[in-house]
C-alpha cells in the first residue's frame, strides 16, 4: 500500500525551482499582512522517485481500455491512438493562450474550422460550435439556444420538455438547469419510441422533445421521422443527443431524421480519451434557424488577400467570428476543450470520408457478440443455470446491445450487478449496469469497432462460463481484484472524504 | 450470424432517411501523414513560450513539472472511464481522494469535489448550489450578489447557469481602488450568495474582504473564486468565513491549452455537501475490511436523479485533475510556497518597471497585486498591444474588449517564467509606442 501523505523525508526539496526573483522577504511584503497565509497546505513532503513509484503503483490499480476488453454500453470505449497524445504535447496547443491575436492562432484556427465543417457534414447540420466541454454542457447549450429562439419568437410559455423513460440521465438534468419541465414518457414494449404516448405529450407547451437514436437499448428507432414531424407540428424543436452517433455515421444522420440540434461526444466517436471520468468534449451543431443562439466566437475564414501575414499554407485567413446580439453569451469561458478538439481532428483525418467503416465495424462487432452470447453452444447451454434473455428482441442492433439476466436471478439468485462483478475476475471490465432502468438485471454491452473477433470469442466464452459456476462463487465476487466488493453503504454514512492528515 | 453483408446490419435504418453518397471528406491518411499536418499547423500558431508574454487574464502561463505529463498519460490511467467500477479502480480512486485532500487543505474548508469545467463553471454551480441551501430562509430568496469586476464571460457562464431557476443577479459595486465597497455591501444581507474574487480579475487582493461574511450574515453563501496558486502565500477564504472556494486549477497541471482541457476546482463547507454539484471519492473499506475507495453522494447525481440532480456534470476533468494532483504532490508544502512568491515577485518587478515609465500610470495606485494588475495608457491599448506584437513582445489583455470604458487600459500579467529580460522588452517596447505616439 503507498499512502500520498506518508512522505515526508523531501522538505519539499523533490523538485526543485530557482528562488523568487525578489528574494524571500520582499516577496512577502507584497502580500497584505492580514492576508498572509500563516502555515503552508499539509501537502505531502514527497521526492520525484517517490511519486513516480506511487503515481505508478496507483496506475496499476486502475484498469483501462489499455488494460482489457472494456464493453461499457453508452461510453464507447474505443481505441485510443497514442499519435493523438503526442500531437496535444505540441507547444502550438500546449502553449497557447485563447486570447492570442489571431494571426499567432491561425493554426488552431484552421483546425477548429476544419472540425466545424466535418460535423457539419456528418450530422447534416448548418452550423457547429465547439465550445461545449461535455456531452451534458453540450445538451445544455443547445437547450437553451432553444429556449432563447422560443423567446424570439413570442413563444416562451412553452416550458416543457420530452424525454423517453429510456434516455441518458444528462437529457432531463440538462433540460431542468434550463428551468423547463420534464415529461418523460414511456416506452413501447420492444423498448422503442411510443407514438401513442409521444401523441399524449406533445402540445402548444412543448419546447422540444431529447431523443438519442440509435436508443439506448440499441435499436434504431424507425418511426423517427414521423415523431420529428408531430413535435414541429406541435411548435417544438427535435434534439439529439449524439451518445450514440458512432453507429450510424455515414448512413444516415440527425438531419435527414428531422432534428434541429445535435450534440457530438468528441470522447465517444472521435476517441478523445476518457481519462477516469473526463475531460470530454460535446459540441453542438444546429440547424439554421437556432444558428443566432449559439455561444461566441466561432472559428471562419475568408480568403487571403494581399496584406494578410503568414497564415498555415492555404488560400484563407482564419479568425473568430462573434455570433451576434441573441448569442445565448459564453458557456465556458474560452473556446472549449481545444485539446480534444485537436485529437478528434487526428482521430478523424485517419478514417477521411470513409468514416462510415469506423460505424459498420462497431455495428458488425455489436451485433456478432450479441449473437455469440444468446446462442452458447449446446454442451454450455445444458449447463447454464439460466439463458441470458435478450433485453430488446430485434433482427438487428445498432453498436450496442442489452441483455436481462432476470431468469438467472429468479433461478439461482444470481444478480446482473454479481455477474458484472465476476466479469472483474475474467480480466475484462464488466458492462454498464442497470441501464436502460426499463430493461430488468440489464446488462448493456458495446464492444465498439477496435475489439477483434478472437476478443469477444473470448468474453462470449467467460460470460457463458460464469452462467454456468457455483451461485456462491458469482455473487461474492470478485475474488482476485486488488479489493473485493466494496462497501459503498459505509462510504455514503461516514463520508470519509478526505485525507484525516497527521495524527 | 447468418447475414450475407455488412449492409444488412444497417437495413433497419428506413430508406427515405439513408445518405446515398459517401461522406464528402478528405482522403484517409496515414499516422506519419495526420503527425505532419499536425506539425505544419499547429507550427504555425505561436506558443507562450516563443517570445516575452504578459497574457494571463484568469489562465497561467506555467512550467508543468515532466513528471506530470509522462506519468498521467499511463494508459491505466488516460484510458479508463468513471470509476463506476471501484474494485477494478481504486487508481484513479484514491489519486481523486488525494486531490480532494490536497485541495481541500490549500483553500481550507472540509469538502473538495474531483473537478469542474473550469473556474467559470465552478462559479456558476457554487452559486446555484448556495441558492439550493439557502433559498428558503433568505430574506432575500431570489437574489444573489456578483462582483461588479467578474469578467464579463464567466458572467454571461454564470447567467447561463442560472436563468432557469429566474434568479436576481445584482452587482457589488467597487471603489476607486479596487477594493469591494464594504459600506454597500451590507445590502447583500440576507441574500442567497454573494460571489467575489480574491485576487480580482485585476489581480488585486482586498484585505477588506475578510470582513465581509460578517456582513452579510449565516444565512448567506460566501462563495470565493481563487487564483489557486496565491494561497501558497495569501490566507485560505475558507479561513476568513469563505463558504464555497472555486477558481481555476490549470495552474496545477497543465498548460493553457488554448483554453481546454483544463479544470475548476469546487470546494464547500460541509452544510453544502449534499447539494453540491460533480463527482466525489469516499473512504470505505471492501468486505474483507481493507481499506477502498469508492464514487458516493451519487444520489446527488444525473445518472440516479434525473432531473432532480444537483447537476447534469457527468464527463468532468478527471486526468487533468489527476494531472493537477501529480503537480500539487511535487511541490508540497515549500514548494507551493516558493511558487507563489516567484509569481509575486515577478507581478512586482513587472509593475515597477513599468509604471516607472513617464505616461503610465496604475489604474488601482496602492492596491497589492498577485500575477496581474491594470495600468492605463495615454492611448487605446490595442494600439499599444499592437506595437508591442510588432517588436514580438505579447504584452497583455486589453480590457475594453471586457469593459468599454476601460479602453486605454492594460491588463498586464507575470509569473514564475517572467524573466528580467522579458521586463526589459516590455518596457522598451511600451517606451517605444510613447515616444511613437508622441510624434
Amino acid at each position: 500500500m503507498s499512502d500520498l501523505f506518508e512522505f515526508n523525508g523531501a522538505e519539499g526539496a523533490g523538485w526543485s525551482q530557482p528562488e523568487p526573483s525578489l528574494g524571500e522577504q520582499e516577496a512577502w511584503s507584497t502580500v497584505p499582512e492580514p492576508l498572509r497565509r500563516e502555515s503552508p497546505p499539509v501537502w505531502p513532503r514527497a521526492s520525484e522517485p517517490e511519486l513516480v513509484r506511487h503515481y505508478t503503483w496507483l496506475s496499476s490499480r486502475n484498469f483501462g481500455i489499455d488494460t482489457g476488453f472494456y464493453p461499457l454500453g453508452s461510453c464507447t470505449m474505443k481505441h485510443n491512438p497514442r499519435l493523438n497524445e503526442r500531437i496535444v504535447q505540441l507547444p502550438g496547443i500546449d502553449r497557447i493562450h485563447p486570447l492570442q491575436p489571431e494571426h499567432q492562432v491561425q493554426g488552431l484556427l484552421a483546425i477548429f474550422f476544419e472540425m466545424q465543417e466535418m460535423l457539419s457534414i456528418c450530422s447534416g447540420m448548418d452550423e457547429v460550435t465547439l465550445q461545449p466541454v461535455a456531452g451534458a454542457q453540450g445538451e445544455f447549450t443547445a437547450m437553451r439556444c432553444i429556449q432563447e429562439f422560443h423567446r424570439s419568437i413570442g413563444q416562451s410559455h412553452r416550458d416543457k420538455v420530452i424525454v423517453p423513460d429510456s434516455a441518458h440521465g444528462t437529457n432531463p438534468a440538462s433540460a431542468a438547469m434550463c428551468g423547463y419541465d420534464i415529461i418523460e414518457i414511456p416506452s413501447a414494449a420492444d423498448g422503442r419510441i411510443d407514438l401513442a404516448a409521444l401523441e399524449e405529450a406533445v402540445g402548444d407547451d412543448t419546447a422540444a422533445m431529447m431523443i438519442t437514436n440509435p436508443s439506448t437499448l440499441g435499436l434504431f428507432e424507425p418511426e423517427i421521422s414521423r415523431a420529428a414531424e408531430m413535435v414541429h407540428e406541435a411548435g417544438g424543436q427535435m434534439y439529439y443527443d449524439g451518445a450514440n452517433f458512432n453507429a450510424i455515421l455515414g448512413k444516415t444522420d440527425p438531419g435527414r431524421m428531422g432534428f434541429d440540434a445535435v450534440h457530438y461526444n468528441l470522447h465517444k466517436t472521435f476517441s478523445q480519451p476518457h481519462g477516469g471520468g473526463g475531460p470530454g468534449s460535446g459540441p453542438i451543431g444546429v440547424k439554421s434557424h437556432l444558428s443566432p443562439f449559439l455561444p461566441s466566437p466561432i472559428a471562419d475564414r475568408r480568403d487571403r488577400v494581399a496584406d494578410d501575414p503568414e497564415g498555415v499554407g492555404d488560400d484563407y485567413w482564419y479568425f473568430w467570428r462573434e455570433v451576434g446580439e441573441s448569442s445565448i453569451g459564453k458557456i465556458q469561458q474560452w473556446h472549449g476543450n481545444s485539446g480534444a478538439v485537436v485529437r478528434a481532428w487526428a482521430f478523424y483525418r485517419r478514417y477521411g470520408r470513409e468514416l462510415e467503416r469506423m460505424s459498420e465495424h462497431a455495428v458488425l462487432n455489436a451485433n456478432y457478440l450479441r449473437h455469440r452470447i444468446l446462442h452458447p453452444g449446446s454442451d454450455t447451454a445444458e449447463r447454464m443455470h439460466a439463458m441470458p434473455l435478450d433485453g430488446a428482441p430485434a433482427d438487428v442492433v445498432k453498436h450496442e446491445f442489452t441483455i436481462s439476466l432476470s431468469a438467472l436471478k429468479d433461478a439461482v439468485g444470481v444478480t446482473g450487478r454479481d455477474v458484472a462483478k465476476r466479469l472483474l475476475d475474467y480480466g475484462v471490465m464488466a458492462p454498464t449496469l442497470y441501464f436502460p432502468m426499463i430493461v430488468p438485471e440489464c446488462l448493456m454491452i458495446e464492444p465498439t469497432e477496435t475489439e477483434s473477433k478472437e476478443v469477444m470469442d473470448r468474453f462470449a466464452d467467460d460470460f457463458h462460463e460464469i452462467l454456468c459456476e457455483d451461485p456462491e462463487i458469482v455473487t461474492s465476487a470478485p475474488h482476485t481484484t486488488d479489493v473485493r466488493r466494496v462497501d459503498e453503504v459505509w462510504a455514503a454514512r461516514n463520508l470519509v472524504l478526505r485525507h484525516p492528515g497527521p495524527e | 450470424m447468418g447475414m450475407g453483408s455488412i449492409d444488412e446490419l444497417f437495413s433497419d435504418i428506413p430508406e427515405d432517411i439513408r445518405r446515398e453518397s459517401p461522406l464528402p471528406l478528405p482522403e484517409p491518411q496515414s499516422e506519419e501523414e495526420i503527425w505532419d499536418d499536425a506539425k505544419r499547423l499547429l507550427g504555425a500558431n505561436v506558443g507562450l513560450d516563443d517570445r516575452p508574454s504578459f497574457l494571463a487574464a484568469g489562465l497561467a502561463r506555467n512550467f508543468v513539472p515532466t513528471m506530470v505529463g509522462m506519468l498521467a498519460t499511463r494508459g491505466e490511467f488516460l484510458t479508463s472511464y468513471t470509476p463506476y467500477q471501484p474494485e477494478v479502480s481504486q487508481g484513479m480512486l484514491q489519486a481523486m481522494w488525494e486531490f480532494q485532500t490536497m485541495v481541500s487543505e490549500l483553500v481550507g474548508l472540509p469538502v473538495a469535489n474531483v473537478s469542474m469545467y473550469d473556474a467559470s463553471t465552478a462559479a456558476a454551480e457554487a452559486i446555484t448550489c448556495a441558492v439550493r441551501v439557502h433559498r428558503r430562509k433568505a430574506s432575500q430568496d431570489n437574489v444573489v450578489y456578483v462582483s461588479e469586476f467578474v469578467p464579463p464571460q464567466r458572467l454571461e457562464v454564470i447567467r447561463n447557469y442560472t436563468q432557469g431557476s429566474g434568479l436576481d443577479i445584482k452587482m457589488l459595486k467597487h471603489l476607486e481602488n479596487g477594493h469591494v465597497d464594504m459600506s454597500l455591501a451590507a445590502e447583500a444581507a440576507g441574500c442567497c450568495a454573494v460571489y467575489v474574487e480574491q485576487p480580482s480579475s485585476f489581480g488585486i487582493l482586498d484585505p477588506g474582504l475578510m470582513g465581509l461574511k460578517e456582513i452579510i450574515g449565516g444565512g448567506t453563501a460566501l462563495i470565493v473564486g481563487v487564483d489557486a496558486v496565491s494561497l501558497g502565500i495569501v490566507k485560505p477564504p475558507g479561513r476568513w468565513g469563505a463558504d464555497i472556494v472555486v477558481g481555476e486549477g490549470q495552474p496545477f497541471g497543465i498548460g493553457p491549452t488554448a483554453g481546454g482541457p483544463i479544470y475548476g476546482l469546487f470546494a464547500c463547507g460541509e452544510s453544502y455537501v449534499r447539494q453540491m454539484p460533480g463527482r466525489i471519492v469516499g473512504l470505505t473499506r471492501d468486505v474483507d475490511g481493507k481499506r477502498a475507495f469508492t464514487l458516493t453522494l451519487s444520489t446527488r447525481e444525473q445518472h440516479i436523479r434525473r432531473h432532480r440532480a444537483t447537476s447534469n456534470i457527468c464527463s468532468n476533468e478527471t486526468l487533468i485533475a489527476l494531472m493537477g494532483a501529480m503537480h500539487m504532490a511535487l511541490l508540497g508544502p515549500r514548494g507551493i510556497e516558493r511558487l507563489a512568491l516567484r509569481v509575486t515577485s515577478a507581478t512586482e518587478a513587472t509593475k515597477r518597471a513599468v509604471t516607472s515609465i513617464e505616461g503610465i500610470e496604475l489604474v488601482d495606485p496602492g492596491a497589492s497585486n498577485f500575477r496581474e494588475f491594470a495600468v492605463k495608457l495615454p492611448g487605446e491599448a490595442s494600439n499599444a498591444l499592437a506595437h508591442l506584437d510588432s517588436k514580438g513582445v505579447l504584452g497583455g489583455f486589453d480590457l475594453g474588449v471586457w469593459w468599454d470604458f476601460m479602453s486605454t487600459c492594460l491588463l498586464i500579467g507575470a509569473d514564475e517564467r517572467t524573466s528580467e529580460s522579458d521586463i526589459d522588452a516590455l518596457v522598451a517596447g511600451l517606451s517605444s509606442w510613447l515616444k511613437e505616439a508622441d510624434r
